[in-house]
């Protein structure tokens, strides 16, 4: 420091600086000001920033600000229930709440697991990996009841507990559909997937109706996505979807789906089908699939195993088809119930040899007598009366390989050939009903055809929607061009009394004080696996009271084990639910007599 | 109770007197910040959904300060002098306590320490207390002693470097910022040569360019120190706080949005907006009109310390005074700095406004010595920068 430091030059010229010129107080002082002076200079920056960011720049970031915390958010709509006939619920949708966290606000997660696990009923272990980490979003627990969210409010808002604790514990609002039932018409409802629209069963086929319209919520939304308690609302409120009536009878179909169940299980069968018509309507009163599944853990089956099968499994059907047959015989006025018909033991036809599935020699068969027989050879005979093509008129009336108006996601129309392509024993096996196929669903509406004196009317499933408004929209039969004149249909409706009377292949199907009519099937089943025939569908199609039909009740067992015989593995389950569905349906019996045609004639059998 | 008591005695005269001497428009600027930070911090804390509950305890420090503070005032200047070499032991041991088990790291920097009793210290704040105190007992030397001798500014440069490694190492990178500041102040006001100045000046530039070039500093570090210049690029990251704040802050207008009105305050959208953020709550929800009043009172603070330096009847006072007026304007003017997105984001508090009690308590420590100062002066008579009483 000998040399003269650089400030002192400003000292007057006329005093020469003094080798060690002390610095005194008085000399700081003019630093001090500059110091002032620097202090003085950046105050004025900010005071310039301030004015340039709040207002110059005011209005820009003030709408920078309010974009960043506009929020707009859907709301769901209500989806609409699914009830059955008499208003039981069978699909509703529930409140629930996704108990969500934001780790990153968690303080300490022992503490939140210790304080959230009892709250929420998981363990405290199991939860606080979850806390643990740098995700602003994790589920802790999806679907929980509202009343959890609401205790974790309550303990938040207790001035004795520290808020820290639970401060990054959020969550979600939405509905969740609940089948109260369970199992119930699991394979008609179906379910819907995690957006919450129907993928599977009437959920997915009447998801418009039942959706509704989602609205909206437009907020102000603070940095965690909470709703600024202060900020304006802009609000589209939803619109509820429609509450759909069904026309199934839960009674009814939980008795088909036990009654299926314990069949498919004792005879070994792959699945059973049962379908209850109501004639004259078209109502469906029962749909039944055994195995059916839980439509709230619909995994735990294979994908197959949710179809509703009465709609969406074709088969051959088999000797039930011998009523579609002889009523066009019938109708065609070829043949009356009395004729005689010598049915030999095998018949030649196309090259090929048909038999009954009963060994015999030469008999002299009724009509009715081979319906109640179920005589493949004479209903082959019977049908030569009308010719091929007439056949495959009235099948296509009947609606073979036509859709059932029903509309079931996946529903099967059915096949039959067209003559065009029939080889020379498509006719004959037509007339027994091999080489076509029909669902479940098609065969009982042929019988309830029958039954309504031969006008088809279109099953349907829905009795009516309700809109959020209430307005009701009830659906109506809607009938079809006249399959068979009343003559013919109430002459099929006598023979088929003697299908479950002495002589007939299904006697165990008579319900006492009714008139039972019906037809059994048993069927060779096509396996789509080796492409050839493999076991067989033992079915039964019946319908009473015979003489006045109200109901018509089916069941077909598929590939059974054991005895698969129609009128042994399918009558006595059409028995018990028969026996039901009048008593449930409240239909009185007619006292009428059973049709008593003569089965055979002249000589010995 | 009944028994008949000694009357409570009156304060001596001499108390009345030294009162009156204080420099209360000092007093009250700090008081209007300090009250004004409780309300600020009701409505951020309000707004994170804590409640009053901080302010609450924030009031409760204010209150607490300002009898340390009184207290402070009546140290005999002499005394303190006397006390500094220990003060400045004790505020290193305490710098070394984050260290410890104790410690606790907020935001990456290893500044606090958990008291038993529940609540935290930041030593960092009581460590600028004791570096002032030792620079001006270091570089006052004895009155009118002449220039500053070199070993002075050494012995002064050791007694800084020392807190500065501490604060350095434990990535309070703010606090070596308001450190350096206060020992350039000092220096300037205390006489040491320009050329020492400017030789340290560019010692502390190269220093400070090698740590960035030779990557001395962590990443993160490097990001937020330099995001302030174009905060866009990485908003959700280091440019979050710059982003945020400059919203709120233009978000007020002129008028503001009303006191716990701010919905980028209600609605938590700036970070950590009860202490390093808490100007951005004045600019939204008080505007322009509060963001200058409170520009203002922080400059009535500067202006009143640098008074009560050209007043001092001593250097060692007036480098106290000034000691304390650099820390406090430099870390206002830090602290808005970055609220406004002129400066790098360090965390670093507002004096008086901040939520914190240490930082308080050390704020109002500081008034009370700018206090003992003035008492130590001519009488507190007014006196005017730049026009000399006492000749040379």
């Amino acid at each position: 420091m000998s040399a003269p430091a650089p400030e002192r030059t400003r000292r007057p010229a006329g005093s020469p600086p003094p080798p060690h010129k002390p610095f005194a107080l008085s000399d700081s002082r003019g630093r001090l000001r500059a110091l002032i002076i620097a202090f003085a200079f950046i105050l004025t920056l900010f005071g310039a920033r301030l004015v340039e960011l709040q207002a110059l720049r005011g209005p820009e970031l003030a709408e920078a600000a309010l974009n960043q915390r506009i929020l707009t958010q859907d709301i769901p709509a209500t989806r609409g229930e699914i009830s059955d006939i008499a208003g039981r619920p069978l699909a509703t949708s529930i409140e629930v709440r996704d108990i969500t966290a934001d780790q990153t606000l968690v303080v300490d997660p022992a503490q939140t697991a210790a304080v959230l696990g009892p709250i929420l009923g998981m363990d405290p272990a199991e939860l606080q990996p979850l806390l643990t980490g740098e995700s602003r979003f994790t589920y802790l627990k999806k679907a929980t009841d509202p009343q959890v969210w609401r205790t974790i409010q309550t303990w938040r808002s207790d001035p004795a507990n520290d808020p820290e604790v639970l401060q990054a514990i959020f969550s979600e609002r939405r509905t969740i559909r609940d089948y109260p039932n369970g199992q119930l018409a699991s394979t008609v409802i179906g379910f819907t997937n995690s957006e919450g629209h129907g993928a599977v069963g009437l959920e997915a086929a009447l998801d418009d109706r039942l959706a509704g319209t989602p609205g909206s919520v437009t907020f102000e939304q603070a940095a965690g996505g909470t709703e600024i308690p202060t900020s304006d609302v802009d609000q589209v409120d939803p619109v509820a979807g429609s509450d759909v009536r069904l026309t199934l009878d839960s009674d009814l179909q939980w008795m088909a789906q036990e009654a299926l169940a314990k069949q498919v299980k004792a005879s070994g069968s792959d699945f059973g089908t049962a379908v209850i018509l109501e004639v004259g309507t078209g109502r469906i009163l029962a749909m039944a699939t055994a195995p059916a599944f839980d439509p709230l853990n619909p995994d735990t089956v294979k994908p197959e195993d949710w179809a509703n099968k009465p709609a969406t499994w074709a088969m051959e059907p088999g000797s039930t088809a011998k009523l579609l047959t002889l009523s066009a015989v019938l109708n065609e006025g070829k043949a009356k119930p009395r004729s005689h018909f010598s049915v030999p033991g095998a018949l030649y036809r196309g090259g090929q040899w048909f038999k009954d599935s009963h060994e015999h020699g030469g008999l002299q068969l009724t009509l009715a007598g081979i319906l109640a027989e179920s005589s493949n050879i004479g209903t082959v005979l019977a049908s030569e009366k009308i010719g091929g093509k007439k056949l495959y008129e009235y099948l296509k009336k009947f609606g073979v390989g036509e859709p059932s108006g029903l509309d079931f996601p996946g529903e099967q129309t059915g096949y039959v050939p067209e003559p065009a392509d029939w080889s020379d024993t498509t006719f004959p096996t037509l007339a027994f009903g091999q080489g076509m196929s029909l669902t479940a669903l098609q065969i009982a509406n042929a019988a309830a055809t029958i039954g309504n004196d031969g006008v088809p009317v279109t099953p349907r499933l829905i009795d009516s929607y309700t809109a959020p408004d209430g307005t009701v929209e009830q659906t109506a039969p809607v009938e079809g061009e006249p399959v068979l004149t009343p003559d013919t249909a109430q002459t099929m409706q006598s023979m088929m009394q003697m299908v479950v009377g002495e002589g007939g292949t299904a006697k165990v199907a008579e319900v006492p004080g009714y008139l039972m009519g019906g037809k059994t099937g048993t069927a060779q089943r096509y396996d789509e696996k080796c492409g050839c025939y493999s076991g067989y569908t033992g079915s039964f199609v019946g319908m009473a009271p015979a003489d006045d039909p109200q109901l018509v009740v089916g069941a077909w067992f598929d590939n059974p084990q054991g005895s698969y015989y129609g009128g042994e593995v399918a009558a006595p389950v059409v028995q018990k639910l028969m026996t039901a569905a009048l008593a449930n349906h409240n239909v009185p019996p007619t006292g009428g007599k059973r049709a008593n045609f003569p089965l055979d004639w002249g000589g010995l059998s | 109770m009944s028994a008949p008591v000694r009357p409570t005695a009156a304060p001596p005269r001499h108390d009345l007197l030294r009162a009156s001497r204080f420099d209360w428009v000092l007093i009250f600027a700090a008081l209007a910040l300090s009250v004004l930070g409780c309300v600020l911090i009701a409505s951020a804390g309000i707004g994170a959904g804590d409640g009053t509950g901080p302010a609450r305890r924030q009031l409760l420090a204010v209150l607490l300060s300002l009898l340390i503070a009184y207290a402070i005032t009546r140290v005999e200047a002499r005394s303190l002098r006397a006390w500094t070499p220990a003060l400045y032991v004790v505020s290193l041991l305490a710098l070394l306590l984050p260290y410890t088990p104790a410690g606790v790291s907020i935001a990456g920097a290893r500044a606090w320490v958990a008291l038993p009793i529940g609540f935290t210290i930041q030593p960092s704040e009581f460590a600028k207390l004791a570096l002032v105190c030792a620079l001006a007992t270091t570089l006052a030397g004895r009155p009118r002693d002449g220039a500053v001798p070199n070993a002075a500014v050494v012995r002064a440069l050791a007694l800084a470097a020392l807190p500065l490694a501490i604060v350095l190492v434990g990535n309070d990178t703010g606090t070596a910022m308001i450190m350096t500041g206060i020992v350039a102040a000092v220096m300037v006001v205390a006489g040491v040569s320009w050329r020492w100045l400017a030789g340290l000046a560019a010692v502390t530039a190269v220093v400070a360019g090698a740590a960035i070039a030779l990557g001395v500093l962590a990443d993160y570090q490097m990001q937020r120190l330099l995001s302030f210049l174009d905060p866009t690029a990485d908003p959700y990251g280091a440019g979050l706080n710059t982003l945020q704040a400059r919203i709120a802050v233009g978000s007020g207008g002129i008028a503001g949005r009303g006191l716990l009105a701010g919905p980028q305050t209600q609605g938590g959208f700036v970070p950590v907006n009860d202490s390093d953020f808490v100007f951005s709550v004045a600019a939204e929800e008080l505007g322009l009109l509060g963001s200058l009043i409170v520009l203002l009172l922080i400059a009535t603070i500067v202006w009143r310390g640098l008074r009560i330096a050209a007043d001092a009847s001593d250097m060692f006072g007036r480098l106290v005074a000034v000691g304390v007026v650099a820390w406090f304007g430099l870390q206002a003017f830090e602290n808005i700095g970055m609220n406004l997105g002129v400066m790098p984001v360090t965390g670093v508090t507002l004096p008086f406004v901040s939520y914190g009690g240490s930082s308080m308590i050390a704020a109002w420590l500081g008034i009370g010595l700018l206090q003992l100062v003035r008492l130590r002066s001519s009488g507190g008579a007014p006196a005017r920068l730049g026009h000399t009483r006492r000749g040379p």
